[in-house]
């Protein structure tokens, strides 16, 4: 008895098996239906996100798509055709990254794509985007390399460098730093990124000698007891700590709680709920970030602010939202520059991105194809985020 | 007898050449997207062997996969990378001179990556092998996590948490499976000899194993280093699939995605390594259908929900352990002999019938 159900059960496992192969198998003939069908099709254009929607950074992954959504309902038509959202899960894995991007050209046929949160997933989707020529926009990542040596990726938000120079220069001339400390997470790519810019710009201004310590710790550590009495020892002026927004509040509380006065400087993750409540006691801290609620750089700014309020009241504007939001109203504008939905013309409209004026400040695309823009810089005060002044690049 | 193991023999080669078609229908046929996750599938399938090799038949609870994975694929890919792109893509501390300027051909890089992981592999065995059960797969673990931390903090070699792109990139089915085909029959192979009977005595019962005459400690130790080698070369695959690496990849939650295939498989098979590697690279990829918005009959409209698909998953695998609990195929294997005994049962059957 037990042996026919095992046998069944085994026919059923073979059964999905048979039943998946000839799905992936069948979409291949939709696509050809697609092509046969093509004068349907064209009646819409096609846009495909992959974001993280689940796994570590999903929370990242699911502002930016709420920010895209909302544009979508804002602006659903260009050049007269509807335009489709395919929004698809990449798990916060690279292997997925890459099938995913790789699904969205090859089953859906998208003309352009959106994404990701996270560099490294960005960097497995970016060569096959390139191998098929379709333009891809990323919101949030801000790596140096994921645009390096592509010419179809492109970005809406600042990178690693510039924000490194941005609150390098903000400590030197607004804080009149003479000495600096640096703790970094050795595993985010992000933080080793802008703590190194800091690094060269800081040196740069204040000579060698002046960044007086340097200390790391790993994603994941709650204790930073060690780190912090390292960088009390040596009393520096301020202390540049960017990394995620879950360590970096109990390294900042800890801080303070350890007698550390100096101002501690950040980068724009810190612009989340879970690191305000953790340091809303304590002041002079300071981060860099892409968006302001307070001053609207832009009109869409205002445009972006009051239909966020409208669809989701209950959260505060987040930075995530407003570039997804600025992705996709580029993707429009590059759409209707290049007149038709061909994925080359839109590549080169994108290229040629200048003084667009987005949610997050007025965009120019430089010849990586990375954008560059005003940063604002907002601190902690009376447990909230204040807008404190903004950086315009150079 | 001889007359079986001829048929065997001729049954093996046409399985091996409808193999060989079907990659070759394959690659003329599939779209590149098919093709992708099909070689997914295949470099899952070395992964879920090898595992399957150290934990199925020798009965070592070892973690390490990960770790190894990330050996071979960064070996691969700082031998493979071009000069330029290395001078671009090592912009905060310039890569090592010793390394700058070499650039090997594919094939050779993949191997040595797998040699890599097995030098590695054999050096974390020695002290990690004198433990077992729960400690060996703690032990493991934390050397796994050890090898990602260091390649993290090797800056001028690896470019640290930053990671790598530009890695030469590798599109066909050949290439994979050929590499999968490969692995399966050397393993395979292994596990018919000498030291393969060893494994499974170790496995069965260590001291038993002792007593008999076995030496232990040399054929743990073997059994972990080949498994490291072929992980590696997993890796090295995966880097050229994906062309970027970083070390965030290798986190200790993918070496629970290649035992999931094991367990799934069943511990002691490698044929159902094999289709449990399949099942689950592809069924990840067609059960997307459940995260796209769906409207059922113009009555019902779901909105699309992300991460349907990894519960669907996990229902999949309870009812697996709930009514299958060695796994999809045990500790059995496919197998001629099995098909040609149902089959002349089933002949005699008939001939009884018609006399």
């Amino acid at each position: 008895m037990i042996n026919l159900r095992r046998g069944k059960f085994g026919l059923l496992m073979v059964l999905l098996l048979t039943v998946s192969l000839i799905a992936l198998g069948c979409g291949g003939s939709e696509k050809d239906e697609a092509a046969e069908n093509g004068q349907a099709e064209a009646d819409v254009i096609k846009i495909g996100v992959y974001e993280p929607l689940t796994g570590t950074n999903a929370a990242g992954g699911q502002m930016t798509v709420e920010g895209i959504e909302l544009a979508k309902q804002l602006y659903p038509e260009v050049l007269g055709k509807k335009v489709e959202l395919v929004i698809v899960d990449n798990k916060s894995e690279k292997q997925e990254a890459a099938n995913a991007v790789e699904r969205l050209i090859g089953q859906e046929n998208v003309n352009l794509i959106i994404g990701s949160y996270g560099s490294s997933l960005s960097m497995s989707g970016g060569p096959i985007a390139q191998d098929n020529g379709i333009p891809v926009i990323g919101c949030s990542p801000t790596n140096p390399a994921v645009t390096l040596d592509n010419d179809y990726y492109f970005r809406v938000c600042f990178i690693d460098p510039f924000q490194g120079t941005v609150m390098s220069n903000y400590a030197v001339n607004t804080l009149g730093a003479k000495t600096a400390a640096i703790i970094q997470d050795v595993q985010q790519d992000y933080s080793v990124g802008l703590a190194s810019y800091f690094e060269k710009a800081f040196v740069a201004s204040n000579g060698e000698g002046s960044i007086v310590e340097k200390v790391n710790y790993n994603t994941g550590d709650k204790d930073f007891s060690a780190q912090l009495t390292a960088v009390k020892a040596t009393n520096p002026d301020v202390i540049f700590a960017p990394g995620n927004f879950l360590e970096c509040g109990i390294l900042v509380a800890k801080a303070r709680e350890l007698g550390i006065t100096v101002p501690i400087l950040g980068g724009d993750t810190w612009e989340a709920e879970e690191f305000l409540n953790q340091v809303k006691d304590y002041q002079d801290i300071y981060f860099s970030t892409h968006f302001t609620a307070e001053e609207p750089v832009t009109p869409v700014s205002t445009i972006f602010l009051d239909e966020y309020a409208k669809a989701y009241p209950d959260k505060p504007a987040n930075a995530f939202g407003a570039l997804g939001f600025d992705t996709y109203i580029l993707a429009l504008d590059a759409i209707e520059r290049a007149g038709s939905a061909d994925p080359e013309a839109i590549k080169n409209a994108l290229a040629a991105t200048e003084g667009f004026e987005g949610a997050t400040g007025i965009i120019t695309l430089d010849e990586n194809g990375d954008a560059t823009k005003t940063a604002v810089i907002k601190k902690v005060e009376g447990g909230q985020f204040v807008y404190e002044t903004k950086v315009d690049p150079k | 007898m001889d007359d079986r193991l001829k048929t065997k023999f001729i049954l093996n080669v046409v399985l091996l050449l409808a193999v060989a078609l079907l990659i070759y229908w394959g690659q003329d046929n599939l779209n590149n997207f098919q093709i992708r996750i099909l070689n997914l599938a295949g470099i899952f399938a070395i992964l879920g062997v090898s595992l399957n090799l150290v934990l199925g038949f020798t009965g070592m609870f070892s973690l390490g996969h990960a770790g190894f994975m990330c050996i071979g694929a960064y070996t691969t890919a700082i031998l493979t990378m071009s000069p330029r792109s290395k001078e671009i893509i090592y912009f905060m501390e310039p890569i090592n001179p010793v390394l700058a300027n070499i650039q090997w051909p594919v094939l050779p890089a993949i191997i040595l990556g797998g040699i890599m992981a097995a030098v590695f592999g054999f050096l974390i065995g020695f002290p990690a092998l004198r433990l077992r059960d729960d400690y060996l797969a703690i032990a493991t673990l934390g050397f796994s996590e050890i090898i990602r931390i260091v390649v993290t903090n090797t800056i001028t070699i690896t470019n640290g948490a930053l990671g790598l792109k530009n890695i030469p990139s590798i599109k066909s089915l050949w290439v994979y499976w050929l590499a999968t085909i490969l692995t399966i029959l050397i393993i395979k192979r292994i596990l018919n000899s000498s030291w393969g009977y060893a494994f499974k005595a170790i496995r069965d019962n260590e001291i038993a194993a002792e007593a008999m005459g076995i030496n232990i400690f040399k054929h743990k130790l073997l059994s972990f280093t080949i498994g490291a080698f072929f992980a590696g070369l997993a890796g090295a695959l995966m880097a050229h699939l994906i062309t970027s690496v970083d070390p965030t990849m290798f986190r200790f939650l993918f070496t629970f995605q290649i035992l999931l295939i094991v367990v799934m498989g069943g511990m002691g098979s490698i044929s159902g390594s094999v289709v449990a590697a399949l099942i689950v690279t592809i069924g990840m990829e067609v059960l997307r259908i459940v995260e796209q918005p769906m409207n059922l009959f113009g009555v019902l409209s779901i909105p699309g929900l992300p991460g349907m698909r990894m519960v669907i998953f996990s229902i999949l695998l309870l009812l697996v352990i709930l009514f299958y609990r060695q796994g999809l195929m045990g500790t059995r294997e496919f197998n001629w002999d099995w098909l040609i005994n149902k089959l002349s049962t089933f002949k005699l059957r008939k001939r009884g019938e018609a006399a």
